[in-house]
């Protein structure tokens, strides 16, 4: 089924004839008060336990959604743009959630990838996007973008984010978003053909987080592919939308396009409080993807401002029970994110992985884009080798119990934990990859087989 | 007057209760003679707040609440603040936004929060500011410093765009410009000529104190950086 027009009109109608809110009082007066509210209603109010950070609890997680459902009907999403709040009915969002797809195919051919809906423990393989929109140069762009696609066990491709085009510099909201848009696509195909894997599922559009990237991009002659590739719609942080997200559902509506991916963040620490009311918050912000953007890959992960990240226990903590949440309460693909700090060539990063993706694999999360390398501070700081190992955690841990997964992420944490706030950025590709072989340093090598073996001696079950 | 009364305005202004904080005010000004004290008193407060959040003691709607209670005092107490010879605000004049393109908000809504905390006059353009509006704003507010929020690789270019426009307007020397957001790095913020650049929100208010208390000339001014 394609985009559904009417549900898009409907929406489109909610942002302009919602209740109008100044941005303080939505965020402080809605968001804030609602959350904090229901916290205390669903009796969730140190729930948090950072000592054992992936929870095993069923009837926690069932509370979190419930308290999530109504935090979603109570907030809505604040569109940026007319000042209204989008707000749904309890039953328009549990119709939301039953027309989207528990099931979809993306890519072509002996590429064509199966996105599915996972429950918690489940040992149905996931699906490993890479990498994030991290920005590198035009150079590296096409040997990066092949090493990546080279990998077994990346299934579908999504950034890396173009410094320039053509030597110009990527101006967000311009026309020259227009052109990388397609421009984009291009490389993408070219990078996919050379790692052999013609078909491969792709995300559009890893560069531009603007509607212009998309619209230059997407459903266009020899662009982002309708029936076969993703849109990606990111919302604003913290229940917030803008005509930019609405332009990409109503343009994929045109396109005929049936996948969009609906993500988002709450940010722990913020307008939603701490890490209780920033589960909530997920949850309900996920709800809310579906009934908003028809999300056919939904969920809305937490980010510690304290180190801009979400590997640290706390956010660990409310990415688990947040996502167990939706994978237990309904049958949509649950979409999440994990967010390093480290860089590539530094062995945090791959514990950082080791922790946030094992959590993410027992939580029911059927998709996963990553690595968040260098925290996507520095230009050309990715490699393959970090998304390897994020690819082999992920689908590793699939089938594992929450407890079995909690007593190998404790022995993982202190000896990352303390360097969440003082963040080691590691080193280029070029600095930690053979560019031309496509083949890690010895050095880079050296460290990602002492922490898969420092795992196996914890009982991590690589496949 | 005075202990209890002190007491009572640190309280508020933990607490966030401007109502409160505008009602000890306006006992305060009654007691021309306890203005300054109460200033101290109010200033210590904030700054205790702003290092609960930087601790994760805290979250944001507490600091935020905190510092409208801090900004509702100093409005009713400035003018005898100033009568007494002290200053209304301690420190500067910023102008704060997020550049063109780019529609993130939280980072800039908490370093607004930090710096307003710290008795920075704070205005806070929004998001999706053009390069000529920021400058325009710096020049009517009379501040000293623009801040520039970018969360976007595809938005950064904007940040360097103002810089580049003081440049060929010939005002260079006019405003301190700082930068931030998550992809970011201080080598990046020097290299399109900024004066310096913050990792978070408590750093930039020490990036602000710091480029003011050495007040030397923008377009020559030693590069800040703030990493912690």
């Amino acid at each position: 089924m394609t985009i559904d027009r009417d549900r898009v009109l409907a929406v489109l109608d909610k942002a302009h004839s919602g209740p109008v809110y100044k941005e303080r009082d939505f965020n402080l007066k809605v968001v804030s008060r609602v959350l904090n509210e229901t916290v205390k209603k669903y009796g969730l109010a140190n729930t948090c336990d950072p000592d054992n950070p992936i929870s095993a609890d069923d009837e926690l997680a069932d509370r979190y959604y419930q308290a999530g459902m109504e935090a979603a009907v109570k907030i809505g999403l604040m569109c940026r743009d007319t000042n209204r709040v989008i707000q749904f009915s309890e039953e328009e969002i549990q119709v939301a959630l039953e027309q989207a797809p528990q099931e979809f195919w993306l890519g072509e051919g002996d590429q064509r990838v199966c996105y599915q809906h996972r429950d918690p423990e489940d040992p149905v393989l996931p699906v490993w996007t890479v990498p994030l929109s991290i920005a590198v140069t035009e150079d590296v762009f096409l040997p990066l973008v092949e090493g990546l696609a080279r990998i077994p066990e990346v299934d579908a491709l999504e950034g890396p984010s173009l410094e320039t085009i053509w030597g110009r510099p990527l101006r967000s909201g311009s026309p020259y978003e227009l052109l990388a848009g397609r421009h984009q696509a291009d490389l993408m195909r070219e990078a996919i053909h050379r790692a052999g894997r013609d078909g491969m599922p792709m995300d559009a559009v890893g560069s531009s987080t603007t509607h212009y990237g998309v619209l230059g991009g997407y459903g266009v002659p020899g662009g982002y592919r309708p029936h076969h590739d993703l849109v990606l719609i990111l919302s604003i942080a913290d229940f917030w939308t803008s005509y930019e997200s609405l332009f990409k559902l109503a343009h994929t509506c045109n396109c005929g396009g049936k996948y969009i991916s609906a993500s988002s963040w709450c940010m722990l620490g913020g307008y939603p409080g701490g890490p209780e009311g920033t589960a909530v918050a997920c949850v309900a912000y996920g709800l809310l993807m579906v009934a908003a953007y028809q999300g056919a890959r939904s969920g809305v992960p937490p980010f510690d401002i304290k180190y801009m990240g979400n590997c640290g226990r706390r956010a660990q903590w409310a990415l688990g029970v947040s996502n167990q949440a939706l994978s237990r309460n309904t049958q949509i693909v649950v979409h999440s994110i994990n967010n390093q700090v480290a860089g590539p060539g530094t062995k945090m990063v791959l514990y950082e992985t080791l922790v946030g993706m094992t959590n993410m694999a027992v939580s029911g999360v059927s998709n996963v884009v990553g690595t968040r390398s260098a925290g996507g501070r520095r230009t050309n700081y990715l490699s393959p080798l970090e998304h390897k190992f994020g690819g082999e955690v992920f689908k590793g841990a699939a089938g594992m119990s929450r407890e079995q997964a909690n007593e190998i992420v404790k022995q993982i944490l202190p000896k990352y934990e303390d360097q969440l706030k003082d963040q080691p950025d590691g080193l280029s590709f070029q600095e930690c990859y053979d560019v031309e072989r496509l083949e890690p340093t010895p050095e880079w090598q050296r460290m990602y087989d002492e922490v898969k073996e420092e795992a196996s001696q914890l009982g991590f079950p690589f496949k | 007057m005075g202990d209890g009364l002190f007491e009572r305005l640190k309280t508020a202004i933990v607490e966030g209760d401007d109502e409160e904080s505008t009602a000890i005010a306006g006992e305060i000004v009654q007691e021309p003679s306890e203005v300054v004290g109460a200033v101290e008193v109010a200033i210590q407060a904030i700054r205790e707040v702003g290092d609960r959040f930087g601790e994760g003691e805290i979250f944001l709607p507490e600091m935020m609440l905190a510092a409208e209670a801090m900004q509702a005092f100093m409005t009713e107490v400035g003018p005898e603040l100033e009568k007494a010879g002290g200053q209304a605000r301690a420190s500067g004049k910023i102008v704060l936004g997020t550049v063109q393109g780019d529609i993130h908000t939280i980072g800039k809504d908490i370093t607004a929060t930090m710096l307003s905390a710290s008795g920075f006059e704070v205005t806070d353009m929004g998001v999706d500011v053009s390069p000529m509006e920021m400058i325009q704003a710096a020049e009517k507010g009379g501040a000293q410093i623009i801040g520039l929020s970018a969360l976007m690789t595809t938005s950064m270019p904007y940040q360097k765009e103002v810089v580049d426009l003081l440049n060929e307007l010939k005002s260079r020397d006019d405003f301190y410009v700082i930068v931030g957001g998550g992809p970011l790095t201080a080598e990046y913020a020097q290299g399109i000529g900024a004066n310096g650049w913050a990792r978070n929100a408590a750093g930039a208010v020490r990036l602000c104190e710091r480029l003011l208390r050495a007040a030397e000339a923008p377009s020559t001014a030693t590069f800040v950086a703030e990493e912690k």
